[in-house]
């Protein structure tokens, strides 16, 4: 006969792995937003460099 | 070069030259100089009363709380508030981002007062200060212990941050030839500081793991180093900014056109900094307080204090410091260092003397002497690095 065993995530270490990823997830989307403005202003610089570039030829 | 091929009529110049930069400059009765001078004479006075007749006669400390407030608030404190010098070092040197290059004299003299001060506080703190010379001249060495490792550390990293500041006495001194030499030693001393920095930020951490039972196990943990260690980080970042704020408006007259206005600049890139190590710190403490399941402790006072320091004082000027970057809000990064200061100081209290002897019914609180001689340090050193900074070169002329 089968038994269902429920996964307590406190026992099981699945809290720490939760909050790892949590960590990983929540770190790339703050340096994202700390560098938020300065990427789209540096791409609109290569952008138009790359533009000015081309004319030469 | 050596000292002693230094020519006596060159010594004698020098002297006269010291004595000439001895005397005042500027006004006298200035509100700092009005508060400060006071508290310095109260100071001494007490330190006789200290070194005459005991620690006892000024300080509440007992056998229960060996540690005080002097240990707590200059050493322990003083010391983490000083790593912007080596997170600075290696952003410059390591790293190569030279935009950071034009605060690095002022960093580096900070950090170097602050070893001088608050380290040099540890005397005051001692029963027996003659005593503090033992682990370096070899009379019981102590090899298995970390106030071994602190004591040649503090010792070593203080000669470190004099030697990368020499360059400027020199200079200030008119000893060309010295001032090439020791430039050229820069880099060595700074690769040797970093590293005994980092070790001794996490060595004064690790001095609290012999008191697993006297701290209350939210504060304690094994990881105490580490954690040590990065809030050193984003405190001596916080403590850049804000000591880089009130100079750049005390002595905006010393700082050159081109460094005024790549200050701005380079406290966004400070608080950048400071956001990305406190979310490092906060989601350490998580793991932390998960892998001890501290659960039952949060629902009590101690739990309540915890959650003023963790949430008031890392999570919040973290956020601040990261919506003041993006929004380049300079006002919200500026709070947001004064907090982290705080908070670091907050932190360096709970686990030296608040959350230390939790237990006990007979707590430990600072005299009026104790808080007096530390207000009295603070001001010495604030004392000494505005003489230094209205003589010498510290502060970029670009």
């Amino acid at each position: 006969m089968e038994y269902y065993s429920y996964i307590n995530i406190f026992e099981t270490k699945g809290l720490a792995y939760l909050l790892l990823l949590s960590f990983l997830v929540l770190g790339v989307l703050l340096i994202r937003y700390l560098s938020g403005p300065e990427r789209k202003d540096a791409a609109r610089k290569r952008e138009s460099d790359s533009t000015n570039s081309y004319e030469g030829f | 070069m050596n000292t002693a091929a230094i020519p006596t009529n060159e010594l004698v110049r020098f002297a006269k030259f010291f004595l000439q930069e001895l005397k005042p400059r500027g006004k006298w009765l200035t509100p700092f100089n009005v508060i400060s001078i006071p508290v310095i004479l109260v100071g001494l006075v007490i330190l006789y009363f200290r070194f005459t007749l005991g620690l006892g006669a000024v300080t509440n400390l007992s056998q229960q709380y060996p540690f005080g407030f002097w240990i707590g608030f200059d050493v322990m404190t003083g010391v983490a508030l000083a790593g912007g010098a080596y997170v600075l070092c290696f952003v410059v040197y390591v790293l190569r981002i030279e935009k950071y290059h034009s605060i690095l004299k002022v960093t580096i003299l900070n950090g170097l007062l602050a070893y001088i001060f608050y380290s040099g506080a540890l005397l005051l703190d001692l029963g027996r200060p003659w005593h503090i010379i033992n682990p370096i001249i070899g009379n019981s060495f102590g090899y298995n212990s970390v106030l071994f490792l602190v004591a040649w550390h503090f010792l070593l990293y203080t000669g470190a941050l004099f030697l990368e500041f020499s360059p400027t006495i020199a200079e200030w001194a008119h000893w060309e030839k010295l001032r090439k030499f020791l430039t050229s030693m820069t880099l060595g001393t700074v690769i040797v500081g970093i590293t005994l920095s980092m070790l001794h930020q996490s060595g004064i951490g690790a001095m609290f793991l012999m008191a697993k039972p006297k701290i209350h196990p939210l504060w304690y943990s094994e990881y105490i180093p580490l954690l040590y260690f990065v809030s050193s980080i984003f405190g001596g970042l916080a403590m850049v900014i804000f000591e880089g704020t009130m100079s750049s408006k005390i002595f905006s007259n010393l700082i050159g056109q081109k460094t005024h206005h790549s200050h701005n600049d380079i406290i966004l890139g400070l608080a950048k900094g400071a956001a990305i190590t406190m979310f490092v710190y906060y989601f350490f403490l998580a793991f932390i307080f998960m892998h001890g399941e501290k659960w039952t402790l949060i629902n009590t006072s101690w739990g309540y204090w915890y959650l003023v320091e963790v949430i008031g004082f890392v999570l919040v000027p973290c956020f601040m410091f990261a919506y003041g970057v993006r929004n380049k809000r300079f006002g919200v990064i500026k709070t947001a260092a004064i907090m982290t200061v705080l908070g670091v100081i907050l932190n360096r209290q709970n686990v030296c003397l608040i959350a230390y002897n939790w237990y006990v019914v007979d707590k430990y609180y600072p005299s009026w002497q104790e808080l007096t001689v530390t207000l009295m340090v603070v001001f010495v050193e604030i004392w000494v690095f505005r003489w230094i900074v209205t003589r010498m070169s510290v502060f970029s002329k670009e």
